[in-house]
């Protein structure tokens, strides 16, 4: 029976992760100091916990590089109005965020432009 | 990932507050459920006084499922030094769940908490979430029904316990959400139903990453509400057979709880001759079971299994394959069931033409069909001589999109202690409905397609190196590294379809997130314990940043 008490809290623990990014990878590993911006053409949206994620090529000296940005769980964007898709593959977006310490293609969302320019509200609870 | 989103809500907190709602709409005045059991009086009567009505203190002022009673009585013998025999805790749980127990309606929507699956609930308020959700799933809550003021007194107790502050709120939520007393328990608990789960079941199981099983089921009685069971169980897509032995109980004429194994040794961790726990319910009818049976470290392993009564007239369970393209020719659909005729063909519905009945057995059809160019995509019945299985075909012109299940789970290392946590991940394909949007809500699932497997380590902790975090087997279950990294990893599992492309001829693939993490971690400040049910306070909440 011991055993078969764990799941409920451990996953709902995760599923429902309270504070956005605790547990697996914190906020502290991202460089809060200073922001990015990139100019992104979205490959995939995975709208999915903990966090949900957009998949991205930016143009770099003329190379296209992969990247990737992180935002809320499913449950907080689906707050402000999200579905699995809001965001489609081939969009423009102005993505703006702190990269990661460990020096991999990966970011925290901080603020996301559509191609009109206007703010595409994301939840920020950190 | 709205479809997935689908299937959890559907039966989830929505179901759960519209059921509670209703019992919350005819308030009684609140009154004890007297205690006439009398081990329970002798034994939980030292510390629990018992008035003239025979309402004890406490107990008489809740009701649960079986786990909730099993955990007030561990909790009885571990914290509060309860002295009891293994016979007389379980002769209480057996009697306070039979007889402060929840009605099938009320256990129903929080079924999945006792089954151990994993649920996206809709959290009612951000209190509740903060409360209740941020440590355990609200369906743990709303498996209770308390009087007003044990809820207040259980909500006090249980902030002071784990460190958190309680709002009014949430209080009077949980109040109005899970009553003690509602005419429905009241009728209930008067019924004088001949409920008896003994004898022939008909069963379908579904075990991910191993497809579809049918058997049959015989019950024994084994004296009281107990019974022993046996089960041939055969793979639908291998025709491999499993035979299962086990003993079971059940709780108020419908709450069925028991363990069963194989008459094999498991020799992996997923082989489905293991051992599982067996949780079910049973229709007020007792036409008919269903629930999960599960087993592994972190419950990750579990059929999904449903029981039906046999019958005189045919029983349809099952067709295999449950998809077919249009414009095939010559495909072979087996229909598997019961009490099947032996003449008649089966009816797919317009486009899909039976050409020959290839073999017929009493439990088994086999047919050969056409499916028409211009068939009409999307599911539909299968019908054998008036036994009609609902949505048990889907008419595909192509997958659009393939989806992993789950969209996001958690894997775990092991240690001295702990065996690992494995995860099985499925890719289920669909076709884009009739809206011609894909990602809607109208998308037809085709079911598991085959796929290749790998992971992609998008986050790893510094100092962690990518290459010890695990690896995917051909059936789609991550499997660990063996050697604990004593770091987190946020992993995408990747499945390509291997038969299937897109509409451009591009392949289908699909990703799932996947945290794989040690067997405790830390966060808001805590730690974690996974194999344990609770939070070890480990002081104040703050950052661990």
């Amino acid at each position: 029976m011991k055993q078969g008490l764990l799941a409920g809290a451990v996953w709902c623990g995760l599923l429902l992760m309270p504070p956005a990014v605790e547990g697996h990878h914190g906020y502290s590993a991202f460089d809060t100091k200073s922001e990015v911006t990139f100019e992104a053409t979205v490959t995939e949206f995975h709208f999915t916990n903990p966090h949900s994620v957009l998949e991205f090529e930016v143009k770099q000296e003329g190379q296209v590089q992969k990247w990737q940005v992180e935002m809320g769980s499913r449950r907080q964007l689906t707050l402000h109005g999200w579905t699995a898709t809001t965001i489609e593959a081939g969009s423009k977006l102005t993505i703006t965020g702190y990269k990661a310490k460990n020096g991999s293609r990966a970011m925290w969302a901080t603020k996301l432009l559509g191609a009109d320019g206007k703010e595409i509200r994301i939840t920020r609870e950190n | 990932m709205s479809c997935t989103m689908r299937f959890f809500h559907a039966s989830s907190m929505i179901g759960i507050l519209f059921s509670a709602a209703a019992f919350g709409q005819t308030p009684v005045p609140e009154a004890g459920l007297p205690v006439t059991d009398a081990v329970t009086v002798a034994k939980c009567g030292t510390c629990h006084a018992r008035d003239k009505a025979g309402n004890m203190e406490r107990i008489s002022l809740q009701r649960t499922t079986p786990e909730g009673w099993q955990d007030v009585v561990k909790r009885m013998i571990v914290i509060h030094g309860a002295s009891l025999s293994p016979v007389e805790a379980r002769s209480i749980v057996k009697y306070l769940s039979t007889f402060h127990g929840l009605t099938p309606e009320e256990a129903r929507p929080v079924m999945y908490e006792a089954e151990r699956r994993i649920r996206e609930e809709t959290i009612p308020n951000e209190n509740v979430r903060k409360t209740c959700a941020q440590c355990h799933s609200v369906a743990r809550a709303l498996s209770w029904r308390r009087s007003q003021e044990e809820w207040k007194q259980f909500t006090e107790a249980h902030a002071q316990r784990y460190k958190f502050a309680v709002k009014e709120e949430v209080t009077t939520f949980l109040t109005k959400a899970a009553p003690l007393l509602t005419p429905e328990w009241t009728a209930w608990n008067k019924r004088n139903a001949a409920e008896n789960a003994e004898g022939r079941w008909l069963v379908t199981a579904s075990l991910p990453g191993r497809g579809k099983y049918t058997g049959e089921l015989h019950v024994e009685p084994a004296g009281g509400d107990e019974f022993t069971t046996s089960l041939r169980l055969t793979s639908v897509r291998d025709g491999s057979s499993i035979v299962r032995s086990g003993r079971s109980a059940v709780y108020g004429g419908y709450a069925w709880r028991g363990r069963s194994k194989g008459d094999k040794a498991p020799v992996t961790a997923d082989d489905p001759s293991s051992e599982t726990r067996e949780v079910m319910w049973i229709a007020p009818d007792q036409q008919m079971a269903e629930g999960r049976w599960y087993w592994g470290q972190y419950q990750e392993f579990g059929f999904d299994v449903q029981l039906r009564r046999p019958g005189r007239e045919p029983t349809l369970l099952l067709t295999e394959p449950t998809a077919l393209k249009v414009g095939v020719k010559s495909a072979r659909v087996r229909l598997m069931g019961d009490s099947f005729p032996l003449e008649g063909n089966p009816d797919f519905g317009p486009g899909v033409a039976v050409q020959r009945i290839i073999s017929r057995t009493a439990s088994e059809v086999v047919a050969e069909v056409d499916v028409a160019a211009d068939a009409a995509s999307g599911r539909r019945d299968v019908v054998l001589r008036g036994s009609r299985l609902a949505g048990a075909l889907a008419i595909y012109d192509r997958i659009d999109y393939v989806m992993l299940t789950p969209e996001s789970a958690m894997a775990a290392f092991s240690d001295r202690e702990h065996p690992r946590g494995y995860q099985q991940f499925e890719a289920i394909g669909y076709q884009r409905g009739a809206d011609g949007k894909a990602m809607t809500a109208d998308d037809v699932s085709l079911g598991p397609v085959d796929a290749t497997w790998w992971v992609e380590v998008f986050y790893a902790l510094p100092g962690s190196d990518p290459e010890t975090v695990g690896r995917m087997t051909a059936s789609g279950l991550f499997v660990p590294a063996t050697h604990n990294p004593d770091a987190n990893f946020d992993i995408w599992v990747v499945a390509t379809a291997r038969a299937e492309t897109d509409r451009n001829g591009k392949p289908l693939t699909a990703k799932a997130y996947l945290v794989v993490t040690v067997p405790s971690y830390v966060f808001n400040g805590r730690r974690f314990v996974r194999d344990l049910d609770r939070w070890v306070d480990n002081g104040p909440a703050t950052d661990p940043k």
